[in-house]
């Protein structure tokens, strides 16, 4: 293959991998860039010759001028421009990869490829991103190389240079350490703004799952499952024991009428967060949350959060329904401090104080039938406090059976059929059972959305919950401790249930490396960078120990860095005083004297030969002459003569160049 | 008592300066050798490149970007890479130089670099060899590691004279065309240049010429034809057909028999170096050369006189060679010598650049004289 094939080949594979980089996240017009991809797959194999090449540039010209004019439109109009942008760019990048092989567009074809790339740090790319860019990156080094010579050659008239499959694989490697350069920059470059939260991640399209309504009116079918991860949870602390439990808190509602749940508008303010920091006195639990943006900005967490910190630029935001929501674009990432644990029983069964007394938390719709509040009497008879009667009716709606297939029928989807017939349902029919049944008692309740459980992935170190966990369960208000929850649907079921195929072992590897580019490449912070040197001075810096009086001392080695400096310093210097060894004392001599002259303005040309100086020296400056002929003298003793000088003529010589630069500088 | 304190401060500023200048002088001599070490500069595309990284890094810190920190890591990769790579172009070469002995001006001088890859793994690739002071350079596609290579770069003169090589330059912007990296290497040589010996010269009147002086034949000069005259040693140039094997075995060096020539054949040019060196001035030497060579395709003897250094007469490309070597070095001055031939300036002819007077013949170019060829006056 010659130069000019394989660097041709190697600029399409940037601009082909710059596409998949770009693809790797942002959004894109499907059509244009398949289109590309095909044109530049093409552009691998095949060449149209300079004729044709020229008839397809007319072709190309127009559509790149439709192109610039949409995109001027929308700039114009105050749309997104980066879209019919990057179909300009990949109109030019497929042009200039399909011109002929005689065509100098290198530098064209780097440049559009490299716009590609810039263009995709504007987003929040994935895992696909960084395959491209590395990929990129290795193809570039290659190319870059490869057009060098190629050129080097053709301007020297050289046909061929020989790569060796050695040199290519060096090239190789050498991009390996473009990376590790990369990341070493990566790593160490201050950050000294905020991030830029990116255009966002695209949404995706809403999927059965957790949504912003509850409603029992759906029949038919079956829920389907739904594996897209919308929560990868870390625990600072340590994974809780029983992860199956973990209910995530999302959205509460308080108005049934009979079918749905909504939210009522006027909602007196909810317990604050520091309500429960008060008076709930289980451990905390700390959890480092990375969500999906969804339709709905709400903060999912456990119950009761005590502090949401959010570690991006969203803001966490606090409504009176007791919902975390946020204000911002990006995908939120957020640090939650929640308690492990509700109050115990027996403090729930003596709880005292604070009821609210809006009718918000014991609503009824209008139609209920009055056998759910007759069921309700009747399994809490004889029981005087609130708590048992909470838990004798969880009781018994777990005794019902879970499944996800819809009631067949309009009819058979009311909650009273669901009660006294089917007996049978999904997690909003038992959620909504207990809700109606506590209010039809006066206990305050409301239905809260979420998701339950998770699965834990090994190789990310984080748990993960799907749109599958999606779930329905109760808050009760107990006075003194505000709302605890309450879960009847039955247990084992819904939770876990992961409606995994045969990939999803791949799938969670997957995610892991996603999770792992978006927490340590996108979402970077000064506070990572500075807990990674400070693990790195741990290891290389100093110790501290701590004095008896409480201060601290440091008292360990000295940086290693410190070292090396001075090493390099010592090297430097010992370099700069080591003479040259490819020229003689007598030649430095000679040409020392060949620069005095030319600073004293004697009139010395490239080409005067010694004895031809010497005779300009006692022309132009006759002090200097004598002095310059003996330098001259021993220079081409020692130069063509082949004499060793000793040390004496050396000296004789110094001193003459000495007394000559002397006299020159002196006016004539 | 006056006076001893101004002399101390005198002495103390001059000694003042004297440092100051010394490490100034020391500071310039390191730069100096760092120069000739090594020489980095940009191409254009790296200083749009290296100006793009600036940007990318300012537009990373503006904005907190990642992804830009990552680009900005990439780009200083690169010229990181680019650095070391280009060192290893040039580094671990050892280099020999070939070139011819004389040339004649205008004729191309092809001068052959046999490279030396020392390095045990890596090649060197793209490497330009730049002559200090010629305009062509070599360019050294590929040495492989512990391997050898030449390359060649064809340069003329249009001036004769002695050039002196020295300074070869090393010179690559491997791997990636972003910067250029430069290395001095010290390899002393020099290059005579001899002048042309085709100008077109009218036919010389007489020019012939006999030698009364001790030493030298009276009834004419040595020469490769006619009646023996003796053996002497061998000198470059001489037919080797004269050697005489006998009495060079017995010697142990070559010596050729020697033959007596008409004296009258004999061509005796003078060179006038009293002028300014002009143009006229080099038309002047180009003339007594192609004089010189028109003797010899004739197989007549010539000498030459410049000043006080005499060429005895003699035959053959050696004795040209001689010739044309003494020509090549000739500097021209008004307070230059004479001529001074050993014989009757009426025998010789006077080759000069405004005119003379007592000799056989005079080839004055004048002062107008260009080095285009035309024929001489």
């Amino acid at each position: 293959m010659n130069l000019r094939l394989l660097h041709r080949r190697l600029a399409v594979a940037m601009g082909l991998t710059g596409l998949i980089a770009f693809a790797g996240g942002a959004g894109f017009e499907p059509i244009s860039a398949s289109l590309a991809a095909l044109a530049l797959l093409t552009a691998l194999f095949w060449h149209p010759d300079p004729v044709l090449s020229v008839r397809m540039e007319r072709v190309f010209l127009p559509i790149a001028a439709l192109l610039l004019t949409r995109a001027l439109f929308v700039f114009l109009s105050a749309g997104d421009v980066v879209i019919p942008v990057v179909d300009l760019l990949l109109l030019l990048l497929t042009a200039e990869a399909l011109r002929s092989l005689d065509a100098p567009n290198d530098v064209r074809l780097y440049a559009l490829s490299f716009a590609l790339i810039l263009a995709s740090t504007a987003y929040r790319p994935g895992i696909v991103f960084l395959i491209g860019f590395v990929a990129y990156i290795g193809f570039s080094t290659l190319a870059l190389m490869v057009g060098h010579l190629r050129r080097e050659a053709e301007s020297h008239g050289i046909r061929e240079v020989p790569l060796g499959r050695p040199l290519v694989l060096t090239m190789g490697g050498l991009a390996g350490v473009i990376l590790m350069v990369a990341f070493v920059v990566f790593v160490a470059f201050p950050r000294v703004s905020q991030g830029w939260a990116g255009r966002g991640e695209t949404l995706a399209t809403s999927i059965a799952g957790f949504s912003d309504q509850v409603s029992l009116g759906q029949f038919g079918s079956t829920i389907l499952g739904n594996p897209q991860i919308v929560l990868r949870v870390e625990f600072p602390d340590g994974l809780p024991e029983d992860v199956a439990s973990l209910h995530w808190r999302g959205r509460s509602y308080d108005r049934f009428d009979g079918i749905r749940w909504m939210r009522s508008r006027s909602l007196p303010p909810s317990a604050l967060p520091r309500f429960y920091r008060d008076r709930w006195d289980s451990p905390l639990i700390e959890q480092k949350i990375f969500a999906a943006p969804l339709d709905v900005r709400v903060l999912f967490a456990l119950h009761p959060v005590i502090d949401i910190e959010a570690d991006n630029g969203i803001q966490p935001l606090f409504d009176n329904a007791g919902d975390h929501l946020y204000w911002g674009s990006s995908a939120p990432v957020y640090t939650a401090l929640s308690r492990a644990q509700p109050p115990a029983a027996d403090s729930l069964r003596s709880a005292e104080g604070y009821t609210p007394r809006a009718r918000h938390f014991t609503q009824q719709p209008n139609d209920l039938d009055p056998h759910i509040a007759a069921l309700a009497d009747s399994l809490t008879a004889g029981i005087d406090n609130r708590y048992d009667q909470v838990v004798a009716i969880q009781r018994y709606l777990q005794s019902f059976e879970y499944t996800r297939e819809l009631p067949a029928t309009a009819r058979e989807t009311s909650l009273d059929h669901f009660l006294f017939e089917r007996q049978a349902g999904h997690c909003e029919y038992f959620s909504t059972a207990l809700a109606v049944m506590l209010r039809t008692l006066g206990i305050q309740t409301r239905n809260v959305n979420g998701f339950l459980g998770g699965e834990w992935s090994e190789f990310g170190d984080y748990l993960v919950v799907t749109q599958n966990a999606a779930h329905s369960w109760v808050e009760v208000w107990f006075a003194g401790y505000g709302w605890v929850m309450f879960d009847p649907t039955p247990a084992g079921t819904g939770s876990g249930e992961q409606l995994t195929s045969w990939f999803w072992p791949g799938r969670l590897l997957f995610d892991g490396l996603q999770h792992r580019w978006s927490k340590w490449v996108l979402d970077y912070t000064v506070e990572d960078q500075t807990g990674i040197f400070a693990r790195w001075s741990e290891m290389f810096g100093s110790r501290t120990r701590e004095i008896t009086d409480g201060s601290t001392e440091d008292s360990g080695r000295r940086p290693l860095g410190g070292a090396l400096l001075l090493l390099l310093l010592g090297v430097g210097i010992l370099w700069a005083r080591r003479g040259g060894r490819a020229i003689t004392p007598a030649t430095r001599a000679y040409l020392q004297l060949r620069e005095a002259c030319v600073r004293a303005g004697v009139g010395v040309t490239p080409g005067l030969t010694p004895l031809a100086l010497v005779k300009l020296v006692q022309e132009r400056r006759v002090a200097a002459g004598r002095a310059t002929e003996r330098i001259v003298d021993l220079y081409l003793r020692a130069r063509y003569g082949q004499e060793t000088l000793g040390e004496s003529e050396l000296r004789e010589m110094s001193e003459a160049l000495g007394l000559a630069r002397k006299t020159l500088r002196a006016k004539p | 008592m006056s006076r001893a304190p101004d002399g101390r401060a005198a002495r103390s500023r001059r000694s003042a300066i004297d440092l100051i200048v010394a490490v100034l002088r020391w500071m310039h001599a390191v730069w100096l050798r760092l120069r000739a070490w090594r020489r980095i500069s940009f191409t254009a595309g790296g200083l749009i490149f290296t100006l793009g990284a600036f940007a990318v890094g300012f537009a990373a810190m503006n904005t907190g970007n990642n992804l830009l920190y990552l680009l900005l890591g990439t780009m200083l990769g690169f010229i990181t890479v680019s650095s070391w790579l280009s060192e290893q172009a040039i580094r671990g070469l050892r280099f020999e130089r070939r070139q011819p002995r004389v040339i004649t001006v205008g004729q191309p001088m092809r001068l052959t670099y046999r490279v030396r890859n020392l390095k045990k793994w890596l090649p060197s690739l793209a490497v330009e060899i730049i002559e200090q002071g010629l305009p062509e350079r070599a360019f050294l596609s590929h040495v492989k590691a512990n391997g050898s290579a030449e390359a060649q770069s064809t340069n003329s003169f249009v001036r004769r004279g002695i050039y002196p090589l020295g300074t070869v330059t090393l010179s690559t912007s491997f791997p990636f065309g972003m910067f250029l990296k430069q290395r001095d290497v010290q390899i002393p040589g020099e290059v005579v240049v001899w002048p042309r010996t085709d100008r077109l010269v009218r036919a010389p009147t007489p020019g012939g010429g006999r030698v009364p002086r001790l030493g030298i034949s009276s009834r004419g000069s040595a020469g490769t034809t006619g009646e023996y005259r003796s053996l002497r040693a061998y000198r470059v140039g001489d037919d080797p057909r004269d050697i005489h094997w006998r009495s060079s075995a017995r010697l142990r060096e070559p010596v050729i028999r020697e033959y007596e020539r008409d004296g009258a054949e004999t061509r005796w040019i003078c060179l006038d170096t009293r002028s300014e060196p002009t143009d006229a001035a080099e038309v002047a030497v180009e003339v007594a050369a192609s004089l010189a060579a028109r003797a010899i395709r004739e197989t007549r003897p010539v000498a030459l006189v410049v000043g006080d250094v005499v060429i005895e007469p003699g035959e053959g490309p050696g004795q040209l060679e001689r010739i044309l070597d003494l020509l090549a070095r000739v500097d021209f001055s008004p307070s230059s010598r004479a001529p001074a031939p050993p014989l009757d300036p009426a025998s010789c002819i006077l080759v000069c650049v405004e005119g003379g007077s007592g000799y056989g013949d005079v080839l004055a170019v004048g002062t107008d004289a260009t080095l285009d060829i035309e024929e001489a006056a």
